[in-house]
C-alpha cells in the first residue's frame, strides 16, 4: 500500500485530497448562503415583487434536495470528481443567469433550476462520499466532521464577502465574481479524480450488490427509516430558525444589527460543533450522540422561549444552537456508512437529505402560517421542541451494524 | 489530524481577512458621495459626540450600531462623505447588507490602515 501511495502524484496524496474536498465544500455551501443578500438588489433593479426572487430560491432548495440522491448515484457509479466538476458548471451558469436575468422566468430557471441542480451535484455530501472511501475507517468520522466544518466556515465567510462585493462593485458584478468562485470547484476537484468507486475493490466487510437493490434494501431496513425520520427534524429546526428567528427577535425588541450579529454567531459556532461532532462520532456510538444533539436542541429552544428575550439570552441561544447546527451531518453520514458501507453512500445519504429538505420546507412554511394565525411564533417553537424529543427518541433504536444484505456472510 | 484542520481553517481566515480588507478599500466612498452610508469615527468616540458630528456635517442619522462610533446615515446633497470626513469620520462606506457591526469593524480596520499609509 505504501508502495502504491509513494507512486501517486502529490495532488493525489490524502492530505491534499482532504484539503481539496474541504475547499470544494466551503465554496459550494458558502456561495449559496450569500444568495439571500441579493433579494433586495435584484427585486429593486427589476421592480419585481420579492416573491419572484423567493420563488427562485424555493425552487433552488427543492432541486437541491431532489437532485442530491441522483447526483449521489452518478458519483457512486462514476466517481465524485467528475460529478463535482459538472455540478460546478451548472452552479456557475445558474449564478451567472441570476446576474443577467431580465424576466422572472429566466431568474427561476437560472437561480432556481440550474443553481439548485448545481448545488446538489457539487455538494458536500458528494465530497464526503469520496473522502469516506479514501481515508481509513478510523478517520472517516473525523473527515466527515472537517468537511462539514469547512461548509460551515464557507457560510460564515461568504456572507460578508458577498456583501462587500455588492458594496464595492454592485450586485451584478458581485454575482459574476461569485459565479467565477464557483468555477474554482473544477480545479479543486482534480485531486478527487483518483477515486473511482465502481473500479475500486470492495472492503472485506462489504458485498457486491446492485444500486437498485441497495436502495430497495435500505428502505426496508428499520434503522435507515428511523435515521430518515430524525433528519427531517434537523431540516425543520434549521430552516425555521434561519428564516423566522430575525423577525422573532425584532418582535421582542432586539435590534436588526444585534440580530445579524447573533445569526453570525450560529455560523461561527457551527464550525466548532461540526468538527467536534466528527471527532465524537469516531469515538462514541453515533446514534447516542445524534440523540443527545436533538435532545439538547429541545432544551435550548425550551430555555430560549421560557426566558426573557434579551441580547444575552439571544447570544447564548444562537451560540449553543450553532454548536448543534450541522453537527448532525457527520453522525448521519457515519450511520449511513455503518449500515450500508461506502459503495452507495452518496446515493443513500441523498435520500436521507431529501427528508431534511422536506423538513426545511415545512419549517419555513409552518412558521409563517402559524404566525399569521396566532400572531406569535410560540406554537412553532413548541412544535420544534416536540420534534426534538421525537428525533431524540427515534435515533436511539438505530443499530450501528451492517444491514443484512450489505454484510458479508 | 487536528493540526491539519487548524492550519487549513487558519489559512482560510487569513486569506479571507486580506480579501475583505481589499474589498473595503474598494468600497470606501469618494468625498463627493451622498445617500445612505456607514460613517465610522475613531473607536472610543462617544455616541453623543458622534451624533453631534453627524448633525454638523448635515447628515441624517438613520441608526446607531452596537458600537457608538459607527452610524448609518443619509444625506442627499453631494459631498456628504467629504463633509463627514471634515468633521472627523475616518471612513465612509455604502451600507453593507450584513450586520453593520461586522461591516463597521472592517471599515474601521480599513480606515486605520489607510490613515497609517498617509505621509
Amino acid at each position: 500500500m505504501n508502495d502504491t501511495a509513494s507512486k501517486l502524484p502529490w495532488y493525489f496524496t490524502p492530505t491534499v485530497v482532504i484539503v481539496a474536498g474541504c475547499l470544494v465544500a466551503m465554496v459550494n455551501y458558502g456561495v449559496r448562503s450569500s444568495f439571500g443578500l441579493f433579494t433586495g438588489p435584484i427585486s429593486e433593479a427589476h421592480a419585481w415583487p420579492r416573491e419572484t426572487f423567493s420563488f427562485a430560491m424555493a425552487l433552488q432548495n427543492l432541486l437541491w434536495g431532489l437532485a442530491t440522491p441522483v447526483a449521489g448515484a452518478v458519483a457512486d457509479r462514476y466517481g465524485s470528481a467528475k460529478v463535482l466538476m459538472a455540478g460546478a458548471v451548472f452552479y456557475a451558469a445558474g449564478t451567472l443567469m441570476m446576474a443577467f436575468a431580465d424576466s422572472p422566468m429566466a431568474l427561476h430557471f437560472g437561480g432556481g433550476l440550474l443553481a439548485g441542480t448545481g448545488i446538489a451535484v457539487s455538494s458536500f455530501s458528494i465530497v464526503m462520499a469520496a473522502l469516506g472511501r479514501i481515508v481509513p475507517p478510523e478517520k472517516r468520522s473525523w473527515v466527515f466532521g472537517i468537511v462539514t466544518a469547512a461548509s460551515s466556515l464557507g457560510q460564515f465567510i461568504f456572507a460578508p464577502l458577498a456583501a462587500a462585493l455588492i458594496s464595492a462593485y454592485g450586485w451584478q458584478a458581485a454575482l459574476v465574481i461569485l459565479a467565477a468562485s464557483v468555477l474554482l470547484i473544477v480545479p479543486m476537484a482534480i485531486p478527487l479524480l483518483n477515486q473511482r468507486p465502481a473500479a475500486s475493490k470492495l472492503a472485506s466487510t462489504e458485498t457486491e450488490i446492485s444500486m437498485g437493490e441497495a436502495v430497495r434494501s435500505a428502505f426496508t431496513h428499520p434503522s435507515y427509516l428511523l435515521l430518515v425520520a430524525g433528519f427531517f427534524v434537523c431540516g425543520f429546526h434549521l430552516a425555521f430558525i434561519l428564516v423566522h428567528l430575525p423577525p422573532y427577535l425584532a418582535d421582542h425588541g432586539i435590534s436588526k444589527e444585534f440580530a445579524g450579529f447573533a445569526m453570525g454567531a450560529i455560523g461561527l459556532f457551527n464550525v466548532i460543533g461540526a468538527y467536534t461532532s466528527g471527532i465524537i462520532g469516531g469515538k462514541y456510538q453515533k446514534r447516542l450522540s445524534l440523540s443527545l444533539i436533538y435532545l439538547l436542541r429541545g432544551i435550548a429552544i425550551t430555555a430560549f422561549v421560557l426566558l426573557p428575550v434579551t441580547p444575552v439570552t439571544t447570544l447564548i441561544f444562537t451560540a449553543s444552537f450553532g454548536l448543534l447546527w450541522l453537527s448532525t451531518v457527520p453522525l448521519t453520514m457515519g450511520l449511513v456508512v455503518a449500515m450500508f458501507g461506502t459503495r452507495y453512500m452518496a446515493t443513500l445519504y441523498g435520500f436521507v437529505f431529501i427528508s431534511h429538505q422536506l423538513g426545511s420546507a415545512l419549517g419555513v412554511w409552518l412558521g409563517g402560517k402559524l404566525y399569521d394565525q396566532f400572531g406569535s411564533y410560540d406554537p412553532v417553537w413548541w412544535i420544534g421542541v416536540a420534534l426534538s424529543l421525537f428525533a431524540a427518541v427515534v435515533n436511539l433504536p438505530i443499530r450501528e451494524t451492517r444491514a443484512p444484505k450489505f454484510a458479508t456472510a | 489530524m487536528h493540526r491539519l484542520a487548524l492550519m487549513l481553517f487558519g489559512s482560510i481566515i487569513v486569506l479571507w481577512l486580506v480579501i475583505m480588507a481589499a474589498l473595503m478599500r474598494a468600497s470606501a466612498l469618494p468625498p463627493e458621495a451622498s445617500g445612505v452610508m456607514l460613517a465610522v469615527f475613531e473607536p472610543g468616540t462617544s455616541s453623543d459626540d458622534a451624533f453631534a458630528k453627524l448633525t454638523r456635517a448635515g447628515a441624517l442619522p438613520i441608526r446607531e450600531t452596537a458600537f457608538g462610533f459607527i452610524w448609518v446615515v443619509s444625506g442627499d446633497p453631494p459631498g456628504l462623505a467629504g463633509k463627514l470626513a471634515a468633521v472627523g469620520a475616518i471612513g465612509t462606506y455604502r451600507e453593507l447588507p450584513v450586520s453593520t457591526n461586522i461591516a463597521g469593524c472592517f471599515a474601521w480596520a480599513d480606515a486605520t490602515v489607510a490613515s497609517s499609509l498617509q505621509p
